[in-house]
């Protein structure tokens, strides 16, 4: 490529990266309202799914992500522990992320505190173990077993949080909350081997590769995105991070969309010049 | 992301450069100082400890993001210290969270000889196997640590054959093979019964015009030709979805990342 049409890429790259910049600063900085959205179908299965459970059932959350996915994924944990403590269900977390347990334990101190639950009673975080897939089975044979003890070195055995809960069968749900291709370990050795529902809150990146799984049941409901984070927090009657986030993400969409019409606008009156083939 | 192409500079341009890297450092520091000195100089201790922690994560921040101006110095630095950092987080994470409670407590710290000899019948297998993997570094004794690859493979093959067989290959097929009027219901109103049919037909033609397009056996002839560039329609309906959605994954981290910046660091009310 000659030197001049270099420059000229790098320069149209930079101004690129500042309208998107900007795209997004503005409408922060001027407080644009929030629009008004409708929840998707999707969210609502997964509201709808924590919602249909008994007060005292135990929900698996498996919090499968890392500071990496904070943004779109934060807000659906917090979502989702909010919900179950209205809903006075015990979540019991896990995570085979190595990076996770340090956000996860500040998720869970932030909800706690928020709604004056305590760990080892009324939620567990039974933190970090390696194997993967390992995992996900050995805990369908028993939780304890494979937890001795959780993230704050508290021993399970014993614990109310786990009364009555001797393996991943005895749990009401499963929720996962995952950057990568996590939720298709915990669809295989957790929820279909093991009958219990499943539903995910996954990376937008990660959402179309979930859908064939939603059309067959095997996934109950998805949360996808930070979309489906302002979903969920618009089906709890809140305004958090997600929801504030949407008038950001519409400016930078409408953006989006206007530079990808405007750049191929371009180029089809370039082709008819005779200056592009 | 991909390397930006390095152009020959005049020592102008790198002298304005630097001037505005100088510019730049020195309005972040005036920034922060500005921004966090309740919590840079009260009383609390942790505040100042957050605070710290925030201007450094601003930084780090920023000197990632001035990638897409040039890489540079400043950028290979947080890169490396992003790794590293990474990686030292996951070792502690392990050792404390799995070696320390499988490994070392049960059979350093066992409170009886009988829980130390179930530690040494149950966990000795698996710590050997682990130990041997650690022999790839060896040329020498590299190859025992096959044994433990060959009991790796064996076990992921054998469990994996059946459950992915069971998740992505027949329950899928069993969703694909559904009538079509499956999702007419008695209750729902005529659209959406309407929908759900027009849902499921274009299943079934997308499924079929896709499968045949990858279909190299025989020659596409004139209707076959039609039916294979209706596959790379609806393949490329899906490569659209899939974009789009990437797109709002990246953006939703930008949006993160701006979030701290202006009302974390920043500490633009809200």
């Amino acid at each position: 490529m000659p030197a001049n049409d270099t420059q000229g890429l790098i320069r149209t790259r930079r101004i690129i990266y500042l309208l998107v910049a900007a795209a997004i600063i503005v409408p922060y900085v001027i407080q644009m309202p929030i629009p008004s959205f409708h929840a998707q179908e999707e969210a609502h299965k997964v509201y709808d799914r924590v919602e249909s459970l008994p007060a005292g059932s135990r929900v698996l959350i498996a919090m499968e992500f890392d500071p990496n996915c904070e943004a779109e994924l934060r807000p659906m944990a917090e979502g989702i522990l909010r919900h179950c403590f209205a809903r006075k269900l015990v979540p019991i977390l896990v995570t085979t992320n190595y990076i996770a347990p340090a956000l996860i334990s500040d998720i869970c101190q932030k909800i706690a505190k928020e709604t004056g639950t305590v760990s080892g009673k009324d939620w567990v975080f039974l933190g970090y173990r390696p194997g993967m897939a390992n995992v996900v089975i050995t805990m369908g044979e028993s939780i304890q077993r494979t937890f001795e003890t959780d993230n704050f070195s508290q021993t399970t055995r014993d614990m109310p949080a786990l009364a009555g809960v001797n393996s991943l069968k005895d749990v009401s749900l499963i929720t996962v909350i995952s950057l990568g291709d996590t939720v298709n370990m915990w669809i295989q050795y957790g929820s279909d081997r093991l009958k219990v529902p499943l539903v995910a809150g996954v990376t937008a990146v990660m959402a179309p590769d979930l859908y064939p799984y939603l059309n067959t049941g095997q996934v109950k409901g998805i949360l996808a995105g930070l979309r489906g984070a302002a979903d969920y927090e618009l089906l709890l009657h809140r305004s958090d991070d997600a929801a504030k986030g949407m008038q950001v993400q519409s400016v930078a969409h409408g953006l989006l969309i206007a530079l990808i019409i405007g750049a191929n606008v371009r180029f089809l009156f370039r082709r008819a010049q005779g200056k592009e083939a | 992301m991909e390397p930006q192409a390095q152009t020959t500079e005049s020592p102008m341009r790198r002298t304005v450069e630097a001037a505005v890297m100088i510019a730049l450092g020195t309005a972040f520091v005036v920034a922060s100082i500005l921004c966090q000195k309740d919590s840079l100089f009260g009383k609390n201790a942790n505040d100042r400890i957050e605070a710290v922690g925030i201007i450094i994560a601003a930084a780090l921040t920023l000197i990632m993001y001035s990638f897409l101006y040039r890489d540079n110095p400043l950028f290979k630095i947080a890169e490396n210290v992003y790794i590293g950092a990474q990686l030292g987080y996951g070792a502690i994470n392990t050792w404390r969270l799995a070696l320390r409670p499988q490994i070392y407590n049960p059979l350093a710290l066992a409170p009886s000889n009988q829980a130390l000899w179930d530690a040494l019948v149950f966990r000795s297998v698996p710590i050997l196997l682990g130990v041997l993997l650690l022999t790839r570094l060896s040329r020498k004794h590299g190859w025992l640590s096959r044994y433990s690859y060959s009991m790796m493979v064996g076990w992921g093959a054998g469990m994996t054959i059946l459950v992915m067989t069971d998740t992505n290959i027949l329950q899928q097929l069993q969703a694909a093979a559904k009538p079509i009027q499956a999702g007419v219901t008695a209750d729902a109103g005529w659209w959406a019964n309407a929908g759900a049919v027009t849902g499921a037909l274009t299943v079934l033609v997308g499924t079929v015009c896709v499968l045949f397009y990858f279909f190299f056996s025989i020659p596409h002839g004139p209707v076959g030709q039609r039916v294979s560039k209706t596959g790379i329609w609806f393949l490329m309906l899906s490569f659209g979805a899939s974009f789009g959605y990437t797109a709002m994954a990246r953006i939703s981290l930008v949006i993160g990342r701006m979030r701290f910046l202006l009302f974390e660091w920043l500490k633009i009310p809200q």
